[in-house]
């Protein structure tokens, strides 16, 4: 009795992650956003496509009035332009060019340096989780430095299509690849990089709920580039905890000196 | 393409046109639309070099060190001589050209048989290089280093041996039966890429043996 | 009327050659820029049938995934029971890219218009370098041979996408000759595009007809020319690129090759990137252009006004062809680069938002208060407005770093150059097709025809690839073999399926253009007059239709610019709304602007 009860809790959280079920989206918009930042990406994307809808309806409906109105039957106007007219189609391209190329241009410098290319305030954050990931064909290693906080020790959580981090946490992952290039894609976190072999890619997020979400291949990497599909459980940061030590203790007791292939962590590279 | 001398001409509106009239060898302009054609010609390639230059750059300056410490170091001195001899070369055909101008043919084939010359003996002190880095062990699959060192010099070696055939060519027929405008016209062109590849040259040896 | 010494100093400077007689010089080896013109539409538009029918294969595998494809499936892939494999499926859309880029809307676009209009619309006998134009067609032969032999080899052809990205690209990341031999053939068709833009380039800048200054030209002849400048100096940079890769696939050399099979610190794969986007960017510009150039005078001939601006457009594109190689990190952006040249690339990506912006505003203050005749020719050019539309403000979401984290390499990146490349320039090409067509064979396709191929073309167009934008807009990546392994993309399937059944009709409706196209061709046809749709150009006003082989009696001496149509002067004194670039009108005062423009 008390065996099978050992066996629950590790066969539980294998079930878990082998059976882990992200819901699925509904209708044709963003697919729910579970990231503290993303909403940056988000007012971005509705505040272009807003902009280019006006645009393209006033274009628009400028053209159909055109064929009703100047038709065979309309006298063309003869003329070459005017200072006047180039200087109105100018003056709406000049608004244009404020209002949106110049604030897409604005807010986007603010967000990538202050959120999603800020990495050098994150390697002074404490708190943060650090992941390495290594894509190959066709799967997502991810190795956690474990309670030790070094990287290549006894004690790394090394898992497979299966990230999991604590809710609220900034977390950093250094993306490399052993094959070919790759690109780590978290569709519900607004973020993706490419996995470049011979280099080391940063990228960050912060989740904002806990739950199920898919991580993806962003990058033709081969045959089955269509099926290297991961997992990112956010659990709550005790879950988390919980999570973490179970799965150093496994590794440290499952430690192989001689298996040279598990082996392929990188010290952590300063940004 | 030269014009064909051609008694023919297309009768005129009104028919006045008088027949049997000699077209000349030559339109005027010819010579321009072609030197232009050889300026855009060349300036594809200087890009094609420029992607080739490019790359090398990049692979250089990911490189902890150049040359990797276990590979044979790139020689100066049989390069640098090169120069030498493609500057020469170079001057020998600027020769040719004027003398040809000045109507001075048989001293214009001599100094273009001279280019020619030289530009064998380029590709001949290039391969004595090659030879002596293989020797050494630097093959083409040992890494970037001599990724980068044989795809540059035997791309530009290629482009050597064409601009070398052609100066063959018409120092032969220069010294045979002397060059005639055709010819001469095809001279200028020839020398326009001949003095490109050695602009390369003198760029490589700088950027890959000096550097 | 010339007078005789006139008509002599003009068969001097350019002397009318007699015609070739043999059938191998007339219709094989020929010289005619018109006959290559030709050549180049029928090899473009064979390509284009075969690029057509590999997208429908991808659509089928997304509508109807792990179905038998029906017919298609029992001659080509019999060996996998009639079904498409995950291996199979990236050949497929590796080389729908590759030979729709390179072998399908280029030889078309640039290979037939730019052949057969530039010595008519400049007014000269032929090509600067006609030899050599020869020469560039038989090499772009070669290379759709080269294509061709891809597909025979064992391993089968090239299955790395069109861009060919290292390490994947590499022997160790795709084996086989298929990819070498498309790499091979890639460098092939580069080296006939460069001789092309030599014979272009120098073509315009000498061989103009006396009066026809630059700022007289057809706004066809700028955007083909410009299209030149960028083919002479960034595709010798895709040479490089291949270049170094056929030597990594072939000698062991290392430039690309990292990961595993590095050797000594490996080479670098975003070098790759670096050279090819340096290409591929002017590469997309180089594909709109023309089709730019064609759509300013086609709407200005259809609206019987002049282009409004006509200087504004050719600054602004002179302005992208400028930009067009300082933007192409934007297909960079999630390699991992420094944020200051990431941000520079932005900057610029917004700029060139600008020029395109003008040109697109100028086609519509064109048309503008004119009396639109709504020809097929016009039909089309006014869809490519549409089409260009959309795909260029769906640029603006790409263009932005925070917006390509989440849009990279989603169907939404997928759904904007299929508006821009494939339905603009496509839809341009059609534009030029039906307006030349009577000038390039002496008969009129036929309108109801036509008009039937452009309503399947644009709502097809518009449906298929906005259901791309769709998709990707909810997160569907690109080259996924099946996208459905994703739960977040399940619920995409309806949309998927309805896209494909949409795609299957555009391409169906593709037969109402070949039809009349054979039919026009090969069949009994009225023919069309010398100048049709009452136009203003030296190929409408001084050329016959064909043109005969030297293309001009005498040549034309320009008087004006290429849009004088509704002048009231020109009503009163020739009783017609158009008056011809080198048309004696002696009692007319050009007006103070016009004459300025000289």
């Amino acid at each position: 009795m008390s065996r099978a009860r050992l066996l629950v809790l590790p066969l539980a959280l294998g079930a878990r992650a082998a059976f882990a079920a992200p819901l699925p989206e509904k209708g044709f918009g963003l697919p729910r956003d579970a990231s503290a930042d993303g909403h940056l990406v988000d007012w971005l994307i509705h505040y272009t496509l807003i902009a280019s809808a006006v645009i393209f309806v006033v274009v628009l409906a400028a053209m159909v009035w055109s064929f009703a109105r100047h038709g065979r039957s309309h006298q063309a106007e003869y003329t070459h332009g005017s200072r006047a007219s180039a200087g109105f189609l100018l003056g709406a391209i000049g608004f244009i060019a404020v209002t949106v190329d110049g604030n897409l241009f604005y807010r986007t410098l603010v967000d990538m340096n202050e959120v999603f290319w800020n990495f050098t305030a994150l390697e002074k954050d404490p708190a943060a989780v650090r992941i390495e990931v290594n894509a190959h064909q066709w799967a997502w290693l991810a190795r956690y430095p474990g309670p030790d906080g070094k990287f290549g020790t006894e004690d790394d959580v090394v898992t497979l299509n299966d990230i999991r981090v604590p809710v609220g946490v900034p977390v950093v992952i250094q993306l490399a690849s052993t094959d070919v290039i790759h690109s780590l894609y978290l569709p519900n976190f607004r973020v993706k990089r490419d996995a470049v072999p011979g280099m080391v890619n940063w990228i960050t997020f912060r989740a904002r709920e806990t739950g199920e979400y898919e991580i993806g291949c962003a990058q033709h990497c081969g045959p089955n580039h269509y099926k290297m599909r991961g997992v990112l459980t956010v659990l709550s940061p005790e879950g988390y905890r919980e999570w973490i030590e179970t799965m150093a203790r496994d590794a440290r007791r499952a430690h192989d000196p001689d298996d040279r292939e598990a082996h392929w962590a990188w010290d952590w590279r300063s940004y | 393409m030269g014009a064909v001398s051609s008694t023919a001409a297309s009768p005129s509106p009104d028919g006045s046109l008088p027949r049997g009239r000699v077209i000349p060898l030559r339109r005027p302009g010819e010579a321009a639309t072609a030197w232009l054609g050889m300026v855009v010609f060349l300036g594809s390639w200087a890009m094609m070099f420029a992607g080739l230059f490019f790359s090398y750059g990049l692979v250089r300056l990911r490189s902890p060190a150049w040359p990797p410490l276990d590979q044979p170091s790139l020689p100066l001195l049989l390069p640098g001589v090169n120069v030498a001899v493609v500057l020469l070369s170079e001057g020998a055909l600027v020769l040719a050209l004027r003398w040809l101008r000045g109507g001075k043919p048989r001293p214009a084939a001599a100094a273009l048989a001279g280019a020619t010359l030289l530009g064998a003996t380029f590709l001949a002190l290039q391969s004595v290089v090659w030879v002596s880095l293989w020797d050494a062990g630097l093959r083409p699959d040992g890494g970037p280093y001599p990724s980068v060192f044989y795809a540059l010099t035997v791309f530009h070696a290629l482009h050597v041996a064409v601009g070398l055939v052609a100066l063959a060519w018409l120092a032969g027929r220069a010294l045979a039966s002397g060059l005639g405008p055709p010819g001469r016209q095809a001279l200028r062109l020839w020398g326009m890429y001949w003095h490109f590849v050695g602009a390369v040259w003198v760029a490589m040896y700088l950027a890959v043996y000096v550097v | 009327m010339a007078t005789p010494a006139q008509v002599l100093e003009q068969v001097e400077t350019q002397p009318i050659h007699p015609p070739p007689t043999s059938f191998w010089r007339k219709h094989v080896f020929s010289t005619d820029h018109k006959v290559i013109a030709r050549q180049f539409l029928w090899a473009g538009l064979l390509f284009l049938l075969v690029g057509g029918t590999l997208a429908m294969l991808i659509r089928w595998q997304w509508g109807f995934p792990y179905r038998k494809v029906p017919i298609l499936g029992d001659v080509f892939l019999g060996a996998n029971g009639g079904l498409i494999g995950p291996a199979t499926y990236q050949k497929i859309f590796t080389m729908h890219g590759l030979i729709m880029i390179f072998f399908a809307v280029t030889p078309v676009l640039i290979g037939t218009f730019g052949n057969f209009l530039i010595p008519l619309m400049i007014g000269a006998r032929d090509m600067a370098f006609p030899k050599l134009n020869m020469y560039s067609f038989w090499t772009f032969a070669l290379s759709q041979a080269l294509v061709v032999a891809s597909f025979l080899v064992d391993l089968g052809t090239a299955g790395a996408g069109w861009t060919s990205y290292p390490p994947l690209a590499t022997n160790v990341g795709t084996p086989g000759a298929g990819q070498t031999l498309v790499v091979a053939a890639l460098f092939v068709t580069g080296v006939s595009s460069t001789m092309g833009a030599i014979n272009y380039v120098t073509t315009v800048i000498r061989l103009r007809a006396p009066g026809m200054t630059w700022m007289r030209l057809p706004l066809t002849i700028w955007g083909l020319w410009l299209t030149a400048i960028l083919n002479a100096l960034f595709v010798p940079v895709l040479g490089s690129a291949a270049l170094l890769l056929l030597l990594d696939r072939s000698f062991g050399t290392q430039f690309f090759v990292a990961g595993a099979a590095a050797v000594r610190g490996g080479g670098d794969p975003i070098l790759y990137q670096h050279l090819f986007w340096i290409f591929g960017h002017p590469e997309v510009y180089i594909m709109i252009l023309p089709a730019w150039g064609i759509l300013g005078d086609v709407l200005a001939f259809f609206a019987r006004k002049p282009h409004h601006w006509y200087r504004g457009s050719v600054w602004a594109m002179v302005a992208v062809t400028v930009l067009s190689a300082m933007v192409y990190g934007h297909h960079m952006f999630m390699t991992g680069m420094s944020p200051l040249l990431g941000e520079a690339f932005m900057l610029f990506t917004l700029t060139i938002s600008v020029p395109s912006m003008v040109v697109v505003l100028n086609w519509l203050f064109t048309i503008w208060k004119g009396s639109i005749r709504f020809t097929t020719p016009m039909l089309f050019a006014l869809g490519t407005m549409f089409v260009f539309g959309v795909g260029g403000l769906t640029g603006l979401f790409l263009g932005d770093i925070s917006m390509d984290l989440y849009l990279h390499d989603t169907m939404f990146v997928v759904g904007h150059f299929h508006f821009t490349m494939a339905a603009a320039s496509f839809m341009g090409a059609m534009t030029g097709l039906y307006f030349w067509f009577p000038k390039m064979y002496g008969r009129a396709l036929d309108e109801r025809l036509g008009k039937v191929h452009f309503w399947f073309s644009i709502v097809g167009f518009t449906v298929v690839f906005g259901g791309q934008l769709i998709v990707g807009w909810a997160g569907q990546q690109r080259r996924l073999f099946d996208p459905f392994q994703y739960t977040f993309i399940q619920g995409l399937r309806g949309l998927n399926q309805w896209t494909s059944l949409f795609a299957f009709a555009l391409f169906a409706g593709q037969f109402a253009f070949v039809w009349n196209f054979f039919k026009t061709v090969f069949g009994k046809a009225e023919p069309a007059g010398q100048n049709p749709w009452e136009v203003t150009t030296l190929e409408w006003t001084d050329a016959t239709s064909p043109p005969a082989f030297h293309n001009f009696d005498v040549i034309p001496v320009v008087l004006r610019g290429p849009h004088e149509l509704g002048n009231p002067e020109g009503k009163r004194l020739l009783g017609r709304d158009w008056i011809g670039q080198a048309e004696k009108v002696p009692a007319l005062r050009e007006t103070p602007a016009a004459a300025a423009k000289a």
